[in-house]
């Protein structure tokens, strides 16, 4: 019999141990490797493009869940409304660099506007309703994100309605074309890296401090000088710009835009990917755009393409009918998938697949040896007393 | 030299009185102490002081500005800044990042350089953190070395209230305003942060200094405000206060009460 001493670490732990003994520029080295190499893994075969086409679009929805994590992580607002921003930047570019009107300006020119123009949308809506609290702004941000896609919706003359805009022009870069998936994919991966340097920066700048700050108590940090309105708007229009930015590289990628695109799921979508991987977590909210828009489709392709071709196309004859239509529909089923999923690490990870190390941090307790014996018994604290502004 | 000057000032909620016609000034470099029981007011005073609550009437005067009715931040901009009674560090931000916010009246940043950090902006910060260093090194050990990249919330809550005041420090204000930083910390803690308040008087800053237990206070002050329902009772040395019938008065009158 095997006895455990109590302080053997178990394999878990062990295994815990290695990965924490690996420093963090080791896994940004690796990480950027696997995303340089990953097109040269899959570009071949038929499949191979169908992978790298759904690479282009999850590195689309990282630069969106990037942008969204500014105002839910780091500035702890919602915004329920994000695809508007994202469809102002889609339309803008749509709208020069298509037949439409005749226009074909040249992309970064589009891309940097489209950015922009959202970030300018994102101060205009924000100016009146970042003085609401919580509820109320995710509420507003709700409706305005519908009545954006309405407007796209019947503003026939401009977005040609729900026809969309087809035709839309791929970029060019001194004559060079980006034509191809692979391309695309280099392309959006050089913006998301240049991105995340510029997130990160943010993160350890006055502004990204002023953001916490405000997040964490914001009686204290108006008294310690910061503009809490102006912060606010600020972060907002930040992370509008990314969305405008993220808005402009899909419609060039898609080539056609249509309002269906920027629908209520897409907001939701991208609370989802911030959610799951981490508020306020650079590399959590990678993960978790990449885990939500991939882990779908591996499912559905497991199920729905590779079982049947494998053990024939009657594999799934004797099996009741719920579960056959799950796995030969599971598209059907994508939005069940997130629920449960969502679901499942609020209960089990509510800080998130790669937790910010802040958050992480509020989950470890206070250090006994720091409480001495008076402080448990004198202290008094008049709780919550403040926390009503008259 | 008056530095801070107070003018008939009243604060109502609803029928309460929560300060009630009070005016007295602060002198520069000098620690001015305001007590009175619980509930008489002096944490209202100084959210009135901070622009958190617009007083009902009266005005507030930073030498000679009239900053009655700014909003907290103009004010902190301005030079008065604080500490809460109720403990408002930020508690997941770490030691020095609760320093370097308390700091950011003072840091000039640009949004270009907040997003492209530029080698002006690298040499910025690392002058920024050393001072927040020298800042914290005034209690010791108790808030640097390791501690200083530990969230807030893994400090003991009377090293909150020192980082409180660290953070206050930080932007080097005209002002400072510290509700009970005693509270919650035993007799030789309390002696002792007394004394640290002295010395911070001592290298000319200017404050005023809430505490309801007179014994605290009475070595620490140059002079002495008492509150009892939000209006002034008594004011002058510790001496004069604490032998005021009214104070006596005051504080036994609650006594008696709660040993009914
Ligand atoms: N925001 C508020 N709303 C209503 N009443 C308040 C508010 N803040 C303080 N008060 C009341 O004002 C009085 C003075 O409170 P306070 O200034 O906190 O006293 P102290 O700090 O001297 O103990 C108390 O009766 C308190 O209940
Ligand atoms: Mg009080």
């Amino acid at each position: 019999m095997i006895i455990m001493k109590k302080n053997d670490p178990t394999l878990g732990e062990k295994t815990k141990i290695i990965f924490m003994k690996i420093p963090t520029k080791a896994y940004i080295v690796i990480t950027i490797l696997i995303a340089i190499l990953y097109p040269l893994l899959i570009m071949y075969g038929t499949a191979g493009q169908l992978w790298l086409r759904l690479a282009v679009r999850t590195e689309i929805l990282v630069l969106l869940a990037l942008g969204l994590n500014l105002i839910i992580g780091d500035t702890g607002l919602l915004n329920l409304g994000y695809a508007a921003f994202f469809a102002v930047g889609a339309y803008l570019t749509a709208i020069f660099a298509s037949p439409r009107f005749g226009f074909d300006l040249p992309f970064w020119i589009l891309f940097l506007a489209s950015g922009v123009t959202a970030g300018f949308f994102g101060f205009l809506v924000g100016l009146p309703t970042l003085k609401l609290r919580g509820d109320y702004l995710a509420i507003v941000t709700l409706a305005l994100g519908e009545s954006t896609r309405l407007t796209l919706n019947n503003w026939d003359y401009l977005t040609n309605g729900p026809g969309g805009i087809p035709g839309i022009y791929h970029p060019s870069f001194f004559g060079y074309p980006i034509d191809s998936y692979v391309k695309f994919y280099y392309l959006t991966l050089i913006i998301i890296l240049i991105s995340i340097v510029v997130l990160n920066n943010l993160k350890n700048s006055k502004l990204g401090r002023s953001l916490n700050a405000m997040r964490e108590n914001e009686i204290a940090a108006e008294c310690m000088g910061i503009d809490t309105t102006k912060a606010k708007i600020l972060s907002f229009v930040i992370s509008s710009v990314f969305a405008g930015l993220a808005g402009s590289i899909f419609a060039s990628f898609q080539t056609f835009i249509n309002p269906t695109n920027f629908v209520f799921m897409i907001s939701t979508m991208i609370v989802c990917m911030v959610v799951l991987g981490g508020m306020g977590s650079i590399p959590g909210v990678i993960v978790g755009a990449i885990v939500l828009d991939t882990l779908p489709e591996i499912i559905r392709q497991t199920f729905s393409v590779w079982l049947p071709s494998v053990f024939g196309s009657d594999f799934y004859a004797n099996w009741p009918h719920i579960l056959k239509d799950l796995f030969i529909n599971f598209d059907r089923y994508r939005m069940l998938f997130f629920g449960i999923l969502i679901v499942l690490v609020i209960l089990l990870k509510p800080e998130g697949l790669i937790p910010n190390k802040r958050r992480q941090k509020e989950l470890r307790e206070t250090d006994p040896r720091e409480i001495s014996e008076s402080e448990k018994t004198l202290f008094d604290v008049e709780e919550g007393k403040m926390d009503v502004k008259v | 030299m008056k530095i801070l000057r107070v003018e008939n000032l009243t604060k109502r909620f609803g029928g309460l009185y929560a300060v009630n016609n009070l005016s007295f000034s602060l002198k520069k470099g000098e620690i001015l102490s305001i007590i009175g029981p619980n509930g008489s007011g002096k944490t209202t005073l100084f959210n009135l002081i901070t622009g958190i609550y617009p007083p009902t009437e009266g005005k507030i005067f930073l030498k000679d500005d009239d900053i009655t009715g700014l909003r907290p931040d103009k004010i902190a901009h301005k030079g008065i800044k604080r500490t809460f009674q109720t403990l408002r560090v930020f508690p997941n931000m770490t030691i020095l990042e609760n320093v370097l916010v308390g700091m950011h009246p003072i840091i000039e940043e640009n949004i270009f350089n907040s997003i492209f950090h530029p080698p002006i902006m690298k040499r910025q910060q690392k002058e920024a953190t050393e001072k927040a260093i020298s800042i914290l090194s005034f209690f010791g050990t108790r808030l640097t070395g390791t501690r200083l990249h530990h969230p807030a919330n893994s400090l003991s809550y009377a090293n909150r209230r020192r980082l409180e005041i660290c953070r206050a420090l930080a932007s080097d204000p005209k002002v400072l305003l510290l509700d009970e930083p005693a509270a919650g910390m035993n007799p030789k803690e309390s002696l002792e942060i007394m004394d640290q308040i002295k010395q911070i008087r001592d290298k000319g800053y200017s404050i005023i200094l809430i505490e309801h237990d007179m014994k605290v206070v009475k070595g620490a002050s140059n002079r002495v405000i008492a509150l009892d329902y939000g209006e002034k009772i008594a004011e002058g040395t510790p001496k004069e206060v604490s032998e005021h019938p009214r104070v006596i008065e005051a504080y036994l009158g609650k006594k008696v009460a709660k040993n009914a």
